[in-house]
């Protein structure tokens, strides 16, 4: 339970926001879906990101710029009308529901990364980068902020940058038995391939042991050769992500259907190629 | 406290704590229509729509959504004046228990104003926040086509 | 035929639950009011050395605490069932010992629901903990003993050995079933487990009370069965049965979850000790750990058979988890058997040997299904295994040897609820037809023909397809033991007051039950003002439970309405100066059987009864118990696809034929039949209790424990095939329960179709279905 003298704040500037929260037990509030599961006491105050002005997606000079207070259904209504993020989009439109997907923002997933999350494995597989709003702004590779530590410091997240290549092409796979369950895990593929050949692969899963994995095996296996029957039954001996058993599943079993959902996935784009 | 908030299209001071879930400070202040099955996010029976979206008011704190529209089931339609995507939910067999109902009309409003001819599959996922224990979804679904159908047989909009 | 029934009629509340107008429990406040927050267990077994509540009693806004220690010590069930009761007096509303994680510790009221949870942080409970049975194959005659002096006993002259752990036996014994398995040339054996399972009804339990002007304590509550609550209450609480009046509003679903007196004693003690309005609602953690839940078993079936096909013995053998309390220990176990073994009535020899045992786990209770949805599985596996050995399409094998109308089966006699049952012939059936039906509508034969272990078909494929069938019987009311009354009341306007104890939990039994007394007056619907659960203003009904509503309170109304019909008829007759024999109803009219333009209204009949001349009230009342329990039929044809890398199953269609008798109202009954069928194959696929070491439920929320969205439904097909059943109203047979008990056994026998493998064990999650698959 949240205390019931929690101030809240609503700035409509960046800086202002920052400033807020340099305050102890002040922190942000995108959704408010992940501080009310967990809703310690101990916060004080909220700051909203509401009107921030970060909620948008752009698309311009070769990347898309996506606000952080962008939900997860802004991003599948930008992919449905205008046919790009489509990776992007695929994985968040399987995450949640309906009504928390209009929810849910890009900033608190990314801040809060649960187990289950649909985000981080697209945007790592993608290669997005991140922009902090610090006393110095910065720019960094998603994949630096997880491993620096980066997400555990308090900061805002301002929006995520994603490149847009032409030809690429990569695709996401969850493990769930019906909709509205959690995700056991969620592998994202993002290949690039010139005349059939791999020419670069990011691979990674997410709901492992540690949360994360680049899958670097699997994808320097993949590389510079063609993405063909035999590659991708080779391929699954290189992708060996590791697990935690839980209640109902066992590492084992985890293990297994993670190898056999990468090589359907890998059928799935080696289908896409013509 | 009391804060201003718009509800139905009304303008109305709502008595809240500023740690309460829209759901909460809803049904503290006579919005009984909105139902709470688990407080978590996961049923859906909370369903209300801000600015025409739906969100489950379970997950919301209500002080972040001041500035925004409310809608709950009443103020699509009520008992003297239903709408008739509610008259749909009455035909098709769609109303069991009804206690996901308010939740499962809301969600189905504001899909189908967004889309007044939805797939089967654009249907599914709509719903899909939205449990309902004594359905098994058939009638429910139903109810839905049956609404698109009577849009577009009578070329109407979604109000 | 029929005008009324039959008929697809609205449902008369529809449009109110649709724009939320409806009022449910937790929808009921009042000035002043408490709330009650419950402390439960967190340990599978320990006894309360004590009970501090000394810093949470000094808490602002603290009024009342219950615990043991301020509330007596008196045994009951939280069974609602008909009295006295079958399962044993072996709980206490807060006691010392603690029997499962989320037992009952204690109670607070507080000015906020804030207050009262903080307050609960704030008592300190010592305990001591005992070790705990945690598997139900461990439990009989163990030296750990779950019911120690603690002096629980059977209300009912039952087999009952608290010593033993055994909260249940029964037996039934038709022929020689030793002998004749011996003598039988084949013989197979199988055994199934069926897992926990929650009701996740939408709207959790919730209680609100209060005392009205003249002190009596009125609750409002979440049941299935109000009559039951004002009993126990009375009971637990000490409160005279005058005192109390019970009422259920709107239900936001059941499932016979809300079969069980739990929440109703303590807002009831809190209320009349503090005299304020209390109100609890459970939280959904609450209701799945707390509350009751669907048994856990493990059954086994014995079948000796011939070379053609004959069965000469089955011996069905239930060993069930009753949890740390009996709550419906024997009743579900006795429906085990008596729910499957009579539909191939033909065997000879059948054994059924049952027995409920304690444990330090989670409560069972009444779930929908009620013991056939344990026992289907094993049974009709064997069924298929038999047909399979024999080289018989089973299909043809049930349409032969199931059981007939004029038919009996010694079953119905040998085996009662807690006492010996009542013999009956079968009436009405469309069994042989809904199995054609469902052969047909699942293209049944074309493909049998192409799926198969070795088919081409899936020979060496990843993905294999199967199909399986289940063929099934339930109940419709306990014969003998439940009763259900109606009273009406005709006003001015020829409208009608009818005031029934039935309890609609959703299903549209309000709606239902005028359609049946519309269809004896010849008039609308909407003349019928329904009210039903109130025990202050409606008569006594034993509740929602049992399948029984349709069948036994659909035929209270009818004999009740029958009743004012004749009443309505002679005031007309007398009107018109004729006969009774000369004037008959006629679309909300008395007419001359002669001339049709003599006539009198309805409304102008009343009026003259009660203002003009031989005044009285047209009224009547009624009361039914059934001699018999009429079984419903259905047929299930499953087709899956496993993928045989995942261990995923899934469904690609699923057709079910029903025979309900007549069904009063198609749509509301196809909903029972869609609603029972998901509910049914999220139990088969992934509904579970997954427990800690220390016994405690890990996945108690919606999000974990996993519950179907619309979503996850595989296309349906449903087709009501009618019968007459003379013994229901206007030929209505149940309906609600059956079809929950198709999808575990048409979904293992569709798995062999493509596997060639038999499964054992429910629910068939992936991570099972691929140690199946990966057995040699
Ligand atoms: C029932 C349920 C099912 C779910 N299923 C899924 C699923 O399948 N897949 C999935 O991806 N997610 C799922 N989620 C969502 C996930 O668990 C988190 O709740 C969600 O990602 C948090 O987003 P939010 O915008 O609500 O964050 P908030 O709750 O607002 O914030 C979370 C954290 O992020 C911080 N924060 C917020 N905004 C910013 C910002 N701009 N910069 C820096 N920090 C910020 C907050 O201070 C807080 O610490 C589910 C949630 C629920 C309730
Ligand atoms: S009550 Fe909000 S989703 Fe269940
Ligand atoms: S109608 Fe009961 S939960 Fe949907």
């Amino acid at each position: 339970m949240l205390h019931q003298n929690l101030e809240w704040f609503f700035p409509h500037k960046v800086e202002e926001a920052v400033k807020l929260i340099e305050q102890q037990g002040v922190i942000l509030h995108g959704g408010g879906t992940r501080i009310l599961k967990t809703s310690p006491k101990s916060i004080k105050g909220l700051v909203d990101v509401g009107r921030l002005n970060l909620n948008y997606i752009h698309h311009a000079d070769n990347h898309f710029s996506i606000g952080s207070a962008s939900t997860y259904a802004d991003i599948i209504r930008y992919s449905l009308k205008t046919n790009k993020l489509l990776i992007l989009a695929k994985a968040l439109s399987e995450a949640a529901s309906t009504p928390l997907r209009n929810r849910i923002t890009i900033g608190g997933s990314l801040k809060d990364f649960p187990i289950w999350s649909s985000l981080y494995a697209p945007l790592l597989a993608l290669n997005a980068q991140i922009e902090i709003a610090e006393k110095h702004e910065k720019i960094l590779s998603l994949e630096e902020y997880l491993d620096s530590g980066m997400i555990k410091t308090k900061h805002l997240i301002k929006r995520i940058i994603v490149d847009d290549i032409p030809n690429i092409i990569g695709g996401v796979k969850r493990f769930s038995l019906i909709r509205f369950e959690y995700p056991l895990f969620t592998i994202a593929v993002v290949l690039q391939v010139k005349q059939k050949t791999v020419s670069e692969a990011r691979i990674f899963i997410t709901g492992v042991k540690g949360r994360h994995k680049r899958c670097k095996r699997a994808e320097h296996f993949l590389i510079d050769k063609e993405l063909n029957d035999e590659t991708i039954q080779q391929a699954e001996k290189h992708f060996a992500p590791k697990f935690v058993s839980d209640y109902k599943y066992s590492a084992e079993y985890k293990e297994h259907t993670a190898k056999v959902f990468f090589t359907d996935l890998l059928h799935e784009l080696k289908g896409t190629l013509k | 406290m009391k804060f201003p908030f718009k509800v139905n299209n009304k303008s109305k001071d709502l008595e809240l704590l500023p740690n309460e879930t829209l759901l909460h400070v809803l049904r503290n202040n006579d919005f009984t229509e909105v139902k709470c099955g688990c407080n978590e996010g996961e049923c859906g029976s909370c369903t209300v729509l801000l600015d025409g979206k739906p969100v489950n008011s379970c997950q919301v704190l209500a002080m972040s959504v001041q500035e925004k529209e409310i809608t709950t089931v009443k103020g699509i339609g009520t008992l003297y004046t239903p709408h008739f995507l509610q008259k749909s939910f009455v035909e098709a067999g769609a109303d069991q228990c009804g206690f996901c109902s308010p939740g499962m009309v809301l969600a189905s409003y504001s899909l189908l104003k967004e889309n007044p001819k939805p797939t089967r599959k654009e249907i599914l996922t709509a719903l899909d926040g939205n449990l309902c224990r004594c359905t098994g979804y058939v009638k429910i679904v139903d109810a839905v086509e049956m609404t698109a159908q009577k849009l577009q047989t009578n070329n109407l909009e979604m109000e | 035929m029929f005008k009324y029934v039959n008929q697809p009629i609205e449902k008369i509340d529809g449009l109110a639950l649709v724009t939320g107008e409806e009022k449910y429990t937790d929808d009921f406040s009042f000035n002043n009011m408490l709330y009650v927050s419950v402390l439960h267990s967190g340990y599978a077994y320990a006894k309360i050395i004590d009970i501090d509540d000394s810093e949470a009693r000094t808490m602002h806004g603290v009024v009342e605490i219950l615990s043991y220690k301020n509330v007596n010590r008196i045994l009951y069930t939280t069974a609602g069932q008909g009295y006295p009761e079958p399962s044993p007096y072996d709980t206490l509303l807060f006691g010392k010992t603690m029997r499962f994680v989320g037992d009952n510790v204690c109670a607070v009221a507080a000015e906020s629901k804030e207050i009262a949870d903080e307050a609960l942080k704030k008592i300190k409970v010592t305990y001591k903990e005992l070790k705990p049975i945690l598997n139900l194959e461990k439990s009989e005659g163990s030296s750990i003993i779950i019911h120690k002096d603690d002096g629980a006993f059977p209300k009912i002259p039952v087999f009952y050995d608290a010593k033993k752990n055994i909260a249940s036996k029964v037996e039934a014994n038709v022929g020689d079933f030793d002998s004749a398995f011996k003598k039988s040339s084949r013989k197979i054996e199988l055994d199934f487990y069926c897992s926990y399972g929650s009701h996740c009804a939408i709207e959790p339990h919730a209680s609100v009370s209060y005392l009205d002007v003249r002190g009596r304590l009125v609750i409002i509550s979440t049941t299935q069965v109000p009559f039951h609550v004002r009993r126990i209450v009375s009971h637990v609480a000490e409160i005279p049965v005058s005192k109390i009046r019970v009422i259920k509003p709107r239900l936001g679903g059941g499932f016979g979850g809300k079969q069980e007196i739990l929440l109703e004693p303590i807002v009831a003690l809190m209320t009349w000790r503090t005299k304020r309005p209390a109100k609890l609602v459970y939280s959904r953690r609450e209701v799945f750990k707390s509350t009751r839940c669907r048994h856990e078993y493990q059954t086994k079936v014995s079948v000796g058979y011939e070379a053609d096909g004959k069965i000469n013995a089955l011996h069905l053998d239930a060993l069930e988890n009753a949890g740390g309390y009996g709550s419906h220990a024997l009743t579900v176990l006795a429906n085990a058997g008596s729910k499957t073994l009579p539909l191939l009535n033909k065997i000879e020899n059948l054994r059924f040997t049952g027995m409920g045992v304690y444990t330090n786990l989670p409560v069972g209770g009444a779930y929908r299904g009620y013991g056939a949805t344990e026992s289907y599985p094993a049974y009709a596996q064997a069924i298929d295994m038999v047909c399979e050995d024999c080289g018989l399409d089973i299909v043809e094998y049930y349409k032969k040897w199931c059981i007939k109308s004029g038919e009996t089966s010694a079953i119905f006699q040998a085996l009662g609820e807690g006492k010996e049952g009542v013999a009956m012939t079968i009436g009405s059936t469309s069994l042989v037809e809904c199995l054609d039906e469902g052969a047909k509508l699942s293209d049944w034969y074309e493909k049998r023909k192409l799926y198969g272990p070795n088919s081409d078909f899936n020979k060496g494929k990843r993905l294999k397809r199967g199909i399986g069938m289940v063929a099934m019987m339930q109940g419709s009311a306990i014969p003998e033991i439940d009763m259900a009354s109606a009273y009406i009341k005709m006003n001015d306007d020829g409208s009608f007051n009818l005031n029934v104890g039935a309890t609609d939990l959703g299903t549209g039994s309000d709606t239902v039950l005028a359609q049946i007394a519309s269809e004896v007056l010849d008039t609308p619907v909407e003349s019928f003002i329904v009210y039903s659960s109130d025990t202050d203003f409606t008569p006594f009904d034993t509740g929602a439970y049992a399948s029984s509503t349709t069948y036994l309170s659909g035929q209270a109304v009818r004999k009740c309405v029958e009743e004012i019909k004749k009443q309505i008829l002679k005031v007309g007759a007398e009107m018109l100066s004729l006969s009774v024999d000369e004037v008959e109803l006629n679309d909300s009219r008395v007419t001359a059987k002669e001339n049709i333009k003599e006539e009198v209204s309805f409304a102008d009949i009343c009026q003259y009864s009660l203002y003009q001349k031989n005044q009285f009230q047209i009224q009547a009342t009624a009361s039914h118990i059934s001699p018999k329990s009429p079984p419903p039929f259905a047929v299930h044809f499953i087709e899956i696809e496993v993928d045989t890398f995942t261990g995923i199953i899934k469904v690609l269609n699923y057709t079910a034929t029903v025979d309900c008798g007549t069904p009063i109202n198609p749509v509301t009954a196809e909903g029972q039949v869609e609603g029972a069928i998901v509910n049914g194959l999220s139990y088969a696929l992934f509904e579970n209790y997954y427990f800690s070491p220390h016994g405690k439920m890990l996945n108690d929320t919606f999000g974990k424990y996993g519950v179907y969205t619309a979503f996850d439904i595989p296309p349906m097909k449903v087709k009501l095939i009618k019968s007459y059943e003379e013994t229901g109203p206007y030929g209505a047979k149940s309906i609600s329960e059956i079809n929950i008990n198709g999808a575990l056994p048409g979904i293992a026998n569709a798995f062999y179709n493509a596997t060639g493998k038999r499964l054992h064990s429910g629910p068939f999650a992936p991570e099972y279905v691929l140690k199946v698959l990966s057995e040699k």
